[in-house]
């Protein structure tokens, strides 16, 4: 795979209740992405998009985001998947050689919609959906414990993921401010309400408004529009089983596979070594542990041992991850600026020291059913 | 730089207005296992990657690809979903292109499905929702709630064409016998393709006029019905093209820009609306397009066009936006036979959409089916070799469009 180089992003803060209109905090974010690149709209030739028609409640939304979107007279498309995966199709774009600049944005306002009631009509609507018992608040719990039995696994190592997590959070300015606490305990975390047995409230990333644009490039004009562009030079992505019950929910088939395509096209042989920090979209303080095994970080089962604090062996989500806001069609996305700004250094208050190898993940479905993973470096 | 890309074979389900008999999933199996039978070298094992897409708030099933996993054997292989609307089909395409093209890790070949079963469901609802979220701003210009005509043109289907319908009239001083001459041809050559809706091999223009108004100028026989239906098509790249078919079809151009949104925006904005037949997406979406395919004369290079048309004055409009024939002569060329089986520049003769619209297939059936005249498979087949030809799709607010450009030459001279 040749490389691609991440040349400008932008995300919106994140907030339980935006008190702005959908299509403002669009512009607002891909207008910053072409600021922080310096570019104007007649650079773009190609726009990705990614949205939810449940998510806005209305039918082909992305029809009205094309003027904001900076989508007017250009070649644009939408991916209704995470924004990690509209991602990879602005990538696509690039690596055909028929686009110079691709403004990729996602995101959503679950402020404006009930979000687990339009999460419930991703379930099998014969066997599942009338129920209502499989849906996606059950289902974590049902991973969660899967993933304690097999392993041996106490609940008190899922809340230190927590724990971590939301500390990172407090130091990210864009992060959603409930998910913010320097002074969490683990004892807080398993205090706090149940979500779906044995998940605790305080363990899952919240849903919430926000939007965010990265902007990508060809090597040779990337290099012409910054001094330092971050560099995609891996990708993998997989799709699992849809049914629980036909996949082993303490493990993630699907990460292990894309990470394997993502690192043999990075010529990355030993993840765990050669990869400085990860940015991983684990909807649950669990799921977390799941994906940094299933990509190679930690031996299965071992992933409470590992040192993921910011100053940590293998420092991961050192930007809160998902926790720090969870952004329906756009958490994936997040993640992976998050990983371009550890490269560029421009971390403020939670920048890992020296890197230059980066992982960042997202997914979407029931028990992160289909999983995307990017390898992004730096250097010129 | 890019790859080239080659289909290799398609496949259709069966298209009816109520396909009870299968579940959704089942229905896009359907047009797999056909799709898989005309390239019979192909398994599932050969399978790479898959694209997917529908209009989801049409079934009231959300990302129903997580559910079709085992239907499309996509278990443990790379997806990607894209939906655009109206285009979603011409997106997927487009996207399965991409995705060859791009040499992305692990993936040569890609199975493409698009599918719509819209019995599950009520499309005039999903479609009204496109329409209501500018009622407040309809108000707000002092357009009444009971004027339904103007309200439907805010954004739901025959709202807008009509209004597109009656602007084209205006500028080409058509008849509505013009527009039933349009159906006729469509609808006839339906009933020579096995996998349509309407089939209707003795209609004339007088039954069409015969039937009521929808909304002036449009009426009950012009318009498209709603099917249910999926459609498959396999992308790969050349080299392994070869061994797969015998006549891979490349694909040389592709584009999908969008025009302005075609309703009253918040600032008045929406020039789209004072004339809905314009189009500078689908003008923008040819020159992209063509230039990548290498066509400078579109009306002497392609030799056969497939466009998305539900109502007949779209099919006039869109032959001439897409550079097939000069501004306001296209009545003419249905007039001549120009436009017919047998004619110089054969337009839509698998029917179109005029005659079958499961809408989330819709726009890949066109590239589906101009790809098959380059093979010599369709069931329709046009007497003449087909070298060169496009396949169309329009969606969104009358704002988005999407073109593929295909061709048994590859196209790399050209680049």
């Amino acid at each position: 795979m040749e490389k691609v180089g991440i040349v400008g992003y932008y995300q919106v803060k994140s907030y339980l209740d935006a008190n702005y209109g959908r299509y403002e905090m669009i512009f607002e974010a891909v207008r910053g992405a072409l600021d922080d690149a310096g570019l104007k709209k007649k650079d773009i030739t190609t726009v990705i998009s990614c949205t939810n028609d449940y998510y806005d409640g209305r039918t082909i939304s992305n029809c009205f985001t094309v003027e904001v979107g900076g989508g007017y007279m250009a070649d644009e498309s939408k991916v209704e998947m995470d924004g990690a995966h509209a991602v990879l199709y602005g990538l696509m774009r690039i690596l055909s050689g028929n686009h110079k600049l691709a403004v990729v944005w996602g995101g959503s306002m679950p402020s404006a919609f009930p979000y687990h009631s339009a999460r419930l009509f991703e379930t099998d609507p014969t066997w599942e959906r009338p129920l209502a018992y499989v849906n996606d608040i059950t289902s974590t719990g049902f991973q969660m414990r899967a993933y304690m039995e097999k392993y041996g696994v106490i609940a008190e190592d899922i809340a230190k993921v927590a724990v971590k997590n939301r500390k990172n959070a407090a130091k990210n300015s864009l992060a959603l401010a409930e998910s913010q606490n320097s002074d969490i305990t683990v004892k807080d975390v398993l205090d706090s309400d149940i979500y779906s047995v044995p998940v605790t409230e305080l363990m899952v990333a919240q849903p919430c408004d926000g939007v965010a644009a990265i902007l990508l490039a060809p090597e040779k004009q990337a290099l012409k529009i910054t001094e330092n562009p971050v560099w995609i030079t891996g990708v993998g992505f997989n799709q699992d089983a849809y049914y629980l019950g036909d996949r082993n929910l303490f493990e993630s088939k699907s990460m292990e596979l894309a990470g394997k395509t993502a690192f043999s096209a990075a010529g990355i042989k030993d993840p765990a070594n050669e990869i400085d920090t990860a940015e991983i979209f684990g909807t649950c303080a669990h799921e977390e542990l799941i994906l940094a095994e299933a990509l190679g970080f930690a031996e299965k089962g071992k992933g409470p041992v590992l040192n993921s604090e910011i100053s940590g062996d293998l420092p991961i989500n050192p930007s809160g991850g998902a926790m720090s806001g969870n952004v329906p069609c756009g958490t994936g996305l997040i993640r992976v600026i998050e990983a371009a700004k550890q490269i560029r250094g421009e971390a403020n208050g939670y920048q890992v020291k020296d890197v230059n190898k980066a992982v960042a993940s997202g997914q979407i479905g029931m028990c992160a059913q289909n999983n995307i993973v990017y390898v992004l470096e730096g250097g010129n | 730089m890019g790859r080239q890309v080659a289909i290799v074979s398609a496949g259709f389900s069966e298209h009816a207005s109520k396909r009870s008999d299968v579940s959704m999933p089942e229905l896009i199996n359907e047009a797999i296992t056909d799709c898989l039978k005309n390239a019979p070298s192909v398994g599932f094992e050969d399978i790479d990657a898959y694209v997917n897409g529908n209009m989801p708030a049409f079934e009231g099933a959300n990302i129903p690809e997580l559910w079709m996993t085992d239907w499309m054997g996509a278990r443990n292989k790379p997806l990607l979903r894209v939906t655009t609307g109206g285009t979603t089909g011409g997106t997927v395409a487009i996207a399965g292109y991409y995705t060859v093209t791009s040499g992305i890790p692990g993936v040569d070949t890609v199975l493409a499905v698009a599918f719509e079963q819209q019995s599950q469901g009520d499309t005039s609802v999903g479609l009204a929702s496109v329409a209501y979220g500018e009622i407040s701003i309809l108000n707000t210009l002092g357009i009444s709630f009971d004027q339904l005509s103007r309200l439907l043109s805010a954004g739901a289907a025959i709202g807008v064409a009509a209004y597109q319908a009656t602007t084209y009239m205006r500028k080409t001083h058509i008849t509505e016998e013009d527009l039933a001459r349009v159906v006729v041809q469509n609808r006839r050559n339906a009933a020579k393709t096995w996998w349509t809706h309407l089939k209707m091999p003795d209609l004339t223009i007088e039954d069409v006029l015969d039937t009521p108004y929808v909304q002036y100028p449009l009426r009950y026989g012009m318009v498209c019905p709603a099917s249910d239906g999926a459609v498959a098509m396999l992308f790969t790249t050349e080299e392994k093209a070869k061994d797969m078919c015998d006549i891979p079809v490349y694909v040389n151009g592709v584009a999908s820009v969008a025009n302005e949104t075609a309703v009253l925006g918040y600032d008045g904005s929406g020039s789209a609306q004072l004339d809905p037949s314009m189009q500078l997406g689908a003008m923008r979406s040819s020159e992209l397009a063509y230039s990548q395919a290498g066509i400078s004369f579109p009306r002497k290079e392609i030799d056969y066009a497939e466009v998305y048309s539900p109502f007949p004055n779209q099919e006039l409009m869109w032959v001439e936006k897409l550079g097939l024939f000069e501004e306001t002569t296209a009545p003419q060329m249905y007039q001549t036979g120009v436009t017919a089986l047998n004619g110089e520049l054969p337009i839509n003769c698998s029917g179109g959409v005029n005659a079958t619209n499961a809408i989330g297939a819709s726009a890949m059936e066109r590239p589906a089916e101009a790809a098959l005249q380059i093979m010599g498979k369709a069931d329709n087949q046009v007497p003449k070799t087909v070298h060169t030809s496009i396949g169309h799709g329009w969606g969104g607010s009358l704002n988005l469009c999407t073109l593929m450009v295909m061709s048994d030459e590859p196209q790399r001279k050209w680049r």
